[in-house]
């Protein structure tokens, strides 16, 4: 029984700690576009994200729920193995996302998360534990297809907002207002990211709960002390991590305009608060990615560029096996070496985040390693300085020509 | 496995919904408020560009741009009174609009 409640609060530690790290990681998505367009400052940018992180945290725990109550069968597993192979999953989780982070890698928190549990399940305990059908329907069909959606959707937003504010006779359009918007739009950004990722770590820390008997499995709601205890830690992280961004302020963005910036956030709110509601557990890196990418193909005379949105889409494939791989390593110690693995596994997770936060206090922050992979995005697709004149305006200066003439 | 495809049906509804009232009304509110003549900042003949913040000197230039351009509106004081006000309606439709979706996702957990 001690063994069984010290493992559980090093699973709650290590979770909350990856909830850090997902808060430390995450803050760019929503913040990068208004510290760089000058909507914001940086200050009280990373504030506003802590504080709405804090409060989405609160809206709603239908993700959490999957995680706690779907994902994997806790009527399959004994109390005695199923904490340390949550316990490694975590290790899996951290250890990609920490590894990510420092090589500026696109990847996501969240499917981190997944593919270190479902790994070090596999491991552990075997497929019977992992509900397929949840895995499919509420993990796996939403990472492809919520990045799609939320490009659809950024768009034609995108195009909804130039065609608006169009002006064809070259006078001021108020698209600078869209700055002002921003400040809107990311902080409802960091609201939804609140609504997402922070009810991951409920969902796992709920899950471990379940799992010794300490809740029942019949209410896998996370208890209001698991929700406290989560929401100020992404809170927190989203604050440490945004201080990296101001130093690369500048740098990383490239060629994301306030108004297109406006449209790809408010895609990328709309996408994930709509997927929280209904339990769906993405990754916002890949909804504001996606997002960035539908807003750029929104603007006239844009093209792709298919050598980034493949690198960006490499990373995003491999982000799950690779979790999933260190964490069935990190199971595979457990299930030969006992209580003694788990041990082994801890001295390993913090050798491995020790040394990868020493490594990254070395290398100075470059837009590489400290812009979100968002950024990346905005890259992915080009777009014309001067692009093509719309139909109307070539009828214009067709007309003004035979004026002069 | 039982997929419940109508979800993402739901989820691609509720967010292009959400989303277009959003956008449509914060571009139309903006497009009225030049209208009005009050345009919140004269951007230059290109693309502004996202990273450059502007310096004071072109704040106050863009400043009297606006000025000068507002003189110029051949609107009547009426018309532009109207178009501000229809304007800051459109912002309040865009308020509404998320605080009714966060009430919704309230409501529904």
């Amino acid at each position: 029984m001690e063994s069984a409640a010290l493992i559980i609060v090093l699973v709650i530690a290590l979770a909350l700690f990856f909830d850090f790290t997902n808060g430390f990681h995450d803050t760019a998505n929503a913040m990068a576009t208004p510290i760089a367009t000058g909507a914001l400052k940086p200050k009280v940018a990373v504030l506003l994200a802590a504080s709405l992180n804090l409060v989405g945290a609160f809206l709603s725990t239908e993700v959490a729920k999957t995680i706690s109550g779907g994902m994997i069968r806790e009527d399959q597993l004994s109390p005695d193995i199923f904490p340390p192979i949550i316990f490694a999953g975590l290790i899996g989780a951290i250890t990609w996302n920490m590894l990510t982070w420092l090589l500026g890698l696109p990847s996501s928190s969240s499917h981190a998360l997944f593919g270190g549990l479902i790994g070090a399940t596999l491991v552990g305990v075997g497929a019977s534990a992992i509900d397929a059908g949840v895995v499919m329907s509420k993990v796996i069909l939403p990472a492809l297809i919520a990045p799609l959606t939320a490009g659809i959707i950024a768009f034609a937003v995108t195009k909804i907002a130039y065609g608006i504010t169009r002006r064809h006779d070259m006078k001021a359009d108020g698209r600078d207002g869209f700055r002002w918007g921003q400040i809107f739009t990311s902080s409802l950004v960091a609201l939804a990211h609140g609504t997402n990722d922070a009810q991951k770590t409920m969902g796992v820390i709920t899950l471990a709960l379940i799992a010794v008997g300490w809740q029942s499995t019949s209410n896998p709601d996370p208890q209001l002390w698991v929700v406290f205890a989560c929401a100020l830690t992404i809170a927190l992280g989203t604050y440490m991590g945004g201080w990296r961004i101001i130093r690369t302020l500048g740098k990383g963005l490239t060629d994301v305009k306030p108004a297109q910036g406006f449209s790809a956030e408010t895609s990328t709110a709309a996408t994930i608060l709509a997927s929280s509601a209904l339990g769906f557990a993405l990754s916002t890196t890949q909804v504001a990615s996606g997002s960035v990418i539908g807003s750029g193909l929104g603007r006239r005379g844009s093209t792709v560029r298919w050598n980034t949105v493949g690198r960006i889409m490499i990373g995003w494939v491999l982000t799950l096996p690779a979790a999933g791989a260190v964490g069935a390593a990190a199971a595979l110690i457990v299930v030969w070496l006992g209580g003694w693995g788990v041990a082994v596994d801890a001295v390993i997770a913090v050798a491995i985040i020790l040394g990868l936060f020493l490594r990254s206090r070395r290398d100075s922050v470059t837009s590489a390693n400290a812009m979100s992979e968002v950024a990346d995005s905005g890259a992915a697709v080009k777009v014309p300085r001067k692009p093509e004149p719309t139909r109307r305006q070539r009828r214009l200066e067709r007309e003004k020509a035979g004026k002069g003439a | 496995m039982l997929i419940n495809w109508e979800a993402f049906l739901h989820v691609f509804l509720a967010a292009i919904l959400g989303a277009s009232i959003v956008v449509t009304f914060y571009a139309l509110g903006l497009r009225l408020l030049v209208r009005g003549g009050r345009p919140p900042l004269v951007s230059p003949a290109e693309f502004t560009d996202a990273i450059t913040v502007l310096t004071d000197k072109q704040k106050r230039r863009a400043e009297k741009a606006v000025a000068k351009a507002a003189k110029k509106n051949p609107l009547s004081e009426g018309q532009k009174r109207l178009s501000l006000v229809a304007a800051f309606l459109c912002f309040a439709v865009c308020a509404a609009a998320v605080l009714g979706a966060l009430l919704l996702i309230l409501f529904n957990h």
